[in-house]
């Protein structure tokens, strides 16, 4: 540090000169300082307060986590939570790389498909025998969301903390342009061959530049000003927010198994022909060219900016996209589809204690409140999420209802039991590896839907 | 082609002449217009340049929601100040969350600080071991002098990937997470970069005036300071100034070792207006706040010091 | 390994760089001197990028999923690596890339560094192109995907109103990784045209004003003096650029992720796939060496190429 001074250039002028060696011993003693008021981390004295990292990556549900955490140290004085906020992109490598230094998180939201890989290298605390232990009820959760977080043989990784399904979302404004109402989207209904009366909701919906609509005579679908439905990718091979509600509509499932699957359905016809169907909405000028689609910031901004008519989004959009200004948008259930039902794809986060940390008790008592019903209706209140118990599921409903957004889009797939779980697989990056080109090429059209037979014997060659 | 003219058999101008081989009583004539052709080149250049930033600016001073339906709008959509506001944390986290922004407690003065301290620290070290060891690649003479250069130099080629988690793994067993030195030392010491730069810059100083020294008697290190370190003034300020803007804007180690509040720096702290859920889409008018507000300290020194570089780019020549 | 000379000096009987033996000054050599000038940075260079690299060679030859130890499995990475149609195609990707960026932006940046020494010495305009450098990568690849986006960018909204039809700049195969090439040509234009700047300061002014007065036009005096003495600082530039270039990560991971159809799947993003999402340690290792030895070969034919590989008689 103390170097400072010699590194800076010969003084040209008396003044100069002063002036540089001020400024060079300014340097120094800031970078002197520094050091010397660089204390370390924040660690607890003998005796003094258990401090508990806790990690998430979505801001939107911060506020209401804080609020569990402030009931939670003051239900347990001895015990701080520290709440820590990565952006997604960041997240799982951080996490990664603080795994291996064993330094990670004491508690932190987990991803369905994240986690097979960290119960493999045996980072995460099994819960089973904790929940014995307190004897604590799983059956308060909605259905499917507890067995999300079963390992590969036995064992328990987390607890559920929400769940999510998708919606259609729609311009308010453009669906009253083209003579529809609210109540009409409730009994929308596709199928592969024609595309039933879903796809001619689209039609009329999309609009050329001409202001002719899609089900007009002199229609050009080479030259859309808004589109009717949008997506933001081709969606690999999961879809959630792209293909998935119609897949899962056409009797078709991703595999047979669930969790662990080693074997997965994308040769199945069914899922050729709704991949098929969907991608002729492209041809037909509904949706957008699959360049245009992804050169795209967000589907969601498409949407408020009046480029998309409709889109496929998940619940934990909801408010970000419905509270948009200067346009109206709502959420509608997804199409019924050739199954004569509905289907979504549900998916919950949990929450899991590392394996490494050195209060597991502690961490237990926070990862149990997180999962109780008092912290799940305080998540509820804030209507960012819904939170993975019934009664607090209710409690959400209300209260995004209360600030104007038709939830029972995504509680109807609950009540109607039409809820298909996320997959929940240990090497689901390599998978998406061979799905993201295979879907990127058939939506691009530089490859015919059929070519899904090859790539799902690659797939499952993943297991062999 | 190949010329036999060589800047070291030309003794050293006494003056700087920033502008180079432009003699002042030719700059008074006619219009040429080569130089025409160069101003248009410049403009464009500059435009190109320049026009991101005033994007940013605008989005910054817009409303989140209102950016989508504005989009051809080129002035502000909603203008407002929020953006910035949520930058130094003058917003309540609610609040925040409902113009479209992130959380985070934002401690902006502190993380200013942190990030002065870091990129401070690891500017003059780095510059001044680098010339060190570039005096002795470059004005020394010794056995295996180019191949040890060589396996420095080919430490550029390291894939960042190999020395990221094994540093930050022998950064947290010296117990050093969460400190400044933790943040600093692993380009504190040498970058490959550094070296490299100075080098090539040191061998083209004439050795008659290292020889004069060394004939009157001075030692080795005086020869370096006095003679070797002056006479590079461009190339160490350039060097300075690009190691500088580097530190500052480094995001990856510091988020992995420098997560607690008293040391964490800008650029991470910044980070949560990038953070979104999946598929989300950013605080757009909070990113490029952020991003205008954390550029703004080093641009500000830019200039401040920018006579002095200019000056000092050049020869400064030996008094 | 071979030892480049970057004197980027002309052939000439006695290069100053190496003083002729027959002075007393120089008699000894300075062996001693020189390991002490150059304890700190072998500390650095050991402790932060040699060791580190050691392991890595190591983890290549294993299987190491990160987070379990290694198990040692010979040359099976290898192997693999030769049988893999992504790496190739990284490969390729990342080749393709390199090329755009670099040939662009060294032209560009030769031409404005002159530009900046014959028109103005303006702190401005030098801060002005300086400017992209002070914003972080991740954020400019942010910045150019917003202005880009093909229904909200800033630029396809000008397009539009020119009557130019918008572009889907990331989402078709053929633009995409030439915009990333670009983007990146913005922000390190004005870092390269900086360092050749420097460079040029360092050339003296008389030489100019010789051939000036001999008659040489600027064009003439560019070729004959400009470009033979900027060689040791173009050489340095084209393998910095070239080195950081082959490293490309973050501009893809932010806009594209590596599509459409893996057009812009560079070598570095398929590292970092494997590493952190596969927890493939030991294969990513293996191609990172290969990585490493490519760099290393693309640089000494650099510096041969730019005749900076003398042996040097000290």
């Amino acid at each position: 540090m103390t170097h400072a001074r010699s590194t800076t250039a010969k003084a040209t002028t008396p003044r100069g000169g002063v002036r540089r060696r001020t400024a060079a011993a300014a340097l120094a003693l800031t970078g002197l300082a520094g050091v010397l008021t660089a204390c370390g981390p924040g660690e607890a004295a003998e005796g003094g307060p258990v401090t508990l990292t806790y990690w998430m990556w979505d801001s939107a549900q911060l506020p209401a986590y804080q609020a569990c955490a402030t009931e939670f140290e003051a239900a347990h004085p001895d015990i701080r939570i520290n709440i820590e906020q990565y952006g997604w992109g960041d997240y799982w490598t951080q996490l990664t790389a603080r795994m291996v230094a064993e330094n990670a998180p004491d508690v932190f939201v987990d991803h369905t498909q994240q986690f097979g890989k960290f119960v493999e290298y045996d980072q995460l605390l099994d819960l089973d025998p904790l929940v014995e232990r307190d004897d604590v009820d799983l059956d308060i959760y909605q259905d499917g969301l507890v067995s999300l977080w079963e390992g590969p043989e036995s064992g328990r990784y987390a607890l559920p903390k929400d769940w999510d399904t998708e919606g259609l979302f729609y311009n308010s404004t453009m669906l009253a342009d083209a003579g529809y109402t609210a109540e009409d989207l409730d009994s929308l209904e596709w199928n592969p061959t024609d595309g039933g009366t879903f796809e001619a909701f689209l039609a009329r919906m999309t609009v050329d530049a001409n202001g002719v609509r899609g089900d007009e005579e002199g229609f050009d679908p080479e030259d859309v000003a808004v589109y009717g439905m949008g997506y933001g990718e081709a969606g690999a091979g999961y879809g959630q927010v792209q293909w998935s509600p119609f897949a899962l509509s056409n009797n078709w499932v991703y595999s047979d198994e669930h969790p662990w699957s080693t074997s997965f359905n994308y040769g199945d016809p069914e899922f050729i022909e709704t991949i098929r169907w969907y991608r002729s909405l492209i041809e037909k000028g509904y949706m957008p060219p699959f360049a245009v689609a992804t050169s795209g910031i967000g589907g969601t901004d498409a949407l408020a900016n009046g480029a998309y008519a409709t889109l496929v989004e998940g619940s934990w959009n909801a408010r970000n996209v419905i509270e948009r200004e200067g346009v109206e948008l709502q959420v509608a259930p997804t199409p019924i589809g050739p199954s004569g039902e509905r289907a979504s794809v549900i998916n919950g986060l949990g929450d899991s204690i590392w394996a490494g940390t050195p209060n597991p008790e502690e961490a237990w008592l926070w990862v149990k409140h997180l999962a109780s019903p008092e912290c799940q209706l305080s998540v509820a209140d804030a209507a960012t999420v819904f939170p993975a118990s019934l009664d607090a599921t209710d409690r959400a409903i209300d209260a995004f209802t209360a600030i104007g957004i038709n939830a029972e889009a995504f509680s109807v797939h609950i009540e109607d039991g039409t809820t298909v779980p996320s997959p929940v697989v240990d090497q689901w990056s390599q998978l998406t590896t061979i799905m993201q080109p295979a879907m990127d090429r058939i939506f691009s059209f530089g490859a015919d839907p059929d070519s899904l037979v090859d790539a799902g014997e690659q797939v499952n060659r993943l297991w062999e | 082609m190949t010329t036999t003219l060589d800047p070291g058999a030309t003794p050293a101008p006494t003056e700087a002449s920033p502008t180079g081989p432009i003699d002042p009583q030719r700059r008074r004539r006619r219009v040429r217009p080569g130089k025409v052709l160069g101003w248009i080149c410049m403009i464009a250049l500059l435009l190109i340049t320049l026009f991101p930033f005033y994007w940013m600016l605008r989005t910054a001073l817009s409303t989140n929601a209102l950016l989508a339906s504005q989009a051809d709008n080129l002035l502000p959509a909603g203008f407002t100040l929020d953006g910035f506001r949520r930058v130094f944390g003058l917003v309540t986290l609610e609040d925040s969350l409902a113009q479209g922004g992130a959380g985070g407690r934002i401690n902006f003065w502190l993380y200013l600080r942190n990030s002065v301290i870091v990129a401070t620290s690891i500017t003059v070290g780095q510059v001044f071991f680098s010339a060190m060891a570039a005096y002795a690649f470059a004005r020394l003479r010794w056995p295996g002098r180019n191949t040890v250069f060589a396996v420095f130099l080919s430490a550029l080629m390291v894939p960042g990937i190999f020395t990221a988690i094994p540093n930050f793994v022998l950064i947290k067993e010296l117990g050093l997470l969460n400190t400044f030195p933790g943040l600093v030392l692993p380009t504190l010491l040498m970058t490959p970069f550094a070296i490299f730069f100075l080098r090539q810059f040191f061998l083209g100083i004439p050795f008659e005036l290292e020889e004069a020294a060394m004939l009157d008697g001075a030692s080795r290190a005086r020869t370096f300071l006095r003679i070797i370190l002056p006479m590079s003034g461009a190339p160490i300020t350039t060097l300075a100034v690009l190691t500088y803007i580097a530190a500052w804007n480094e995001y990856f180690w510091p988020l992995l070792v420098g997560q607690s509040e008293n040391v964490r720096v800008l650029t991470v702290a910044l980070g949560i207006f990038r953070s979104q859920t999946p598929q989300g889409s950013p605080d757009w008018s909070g990113l490029m706040a952020a991003t205008l507000v954390a550029a703004l300290p080093i641009v500000i020194l830019f200039l401040a010091l920018g006579k002095r570089i200019v000056n000092s780019i050049g020869f400064s020549g030996i008094k | 390994m071979a030892t480049p000379v970057l004197t980027g000096r002309p052939r000439r009987p006695e290069p100053t760089s190496a003083p002729p033996r027959r002075r007393g000054v120089w008699r000894r050599t300075d062996l001693r001197t020189a390991m002490i000038f150059l304890i700190p940075a072998t500390v650095g260079f050991v402790v932060f990028y040699l060791l580190p690299t050691i392991r890595g060679v190591y983890f290549s030859f294993t299987d190491y999923p990160v987070l379990a130890p290694p198990t040692w499995v010979g040359l099976d990475n290898y192997e693999r690596l030769v049988n893999d149609p992504l790496f190739w195609n990284a490969l390729v990707v990342t080749l393709y890339y390199v090329a755009i960026n670099i040939i662009v932006q060294t032209v560009l940046a030769i031409g404005v560094a002159v530009l900046m020494q014959r028109l103005t010495r303006s702190i401005l305009v030098r801060g002005a192109i300086l400017l992209p450098y002070f914003i972080a990568n991740v954020i400019v690849a942010l910045v150019w995907f917003f202005m880009l986006d093909v229904q909200l960018g800033v630029v396809n909204v000008l397009l539009e109103r020119f009557g130019m039809d918008p572009q889907a700049f990331f989402g078709n195969p053929a633009l995409a990784l030439p915009t990333i090439a670009l983007i990146n040509v913005w922000r390190h234009l004005g870092y390269t045209a900086l360092l050749l700047f420097a460079g040029m300061q360092m050339i003296s002014p008389q030489l100019y004003e010789a051939a000036a007065l001999d008659g040489a036009s600027p064009w003439r005096q560019f070729r004959s003096i400009t470009m033979p003495l900027l060689r040791p600082v173009l050489a340095l530039v084209l393998v910095v650029t070239v080195t950081g270039s082959f490293q490309i990560f973050d501009t893809v991971a932010v806009t594209t992720g590596g599509g459409p159809i893996n057009a812009t799947r560079v070598i570095y993003l398929y590292i970092y796939d494997l590493a952190f999402e596969q927890l493939d340690f030991g294969y990513a290792s293996a191609l990172s060496v290969v990585l490493f030895l490519i760099l290393l070969v693309v640089a000494l034919v650099q510096l041969r190429l730019l005749r900076a590989g003398e042996s040097d008689e000290a």
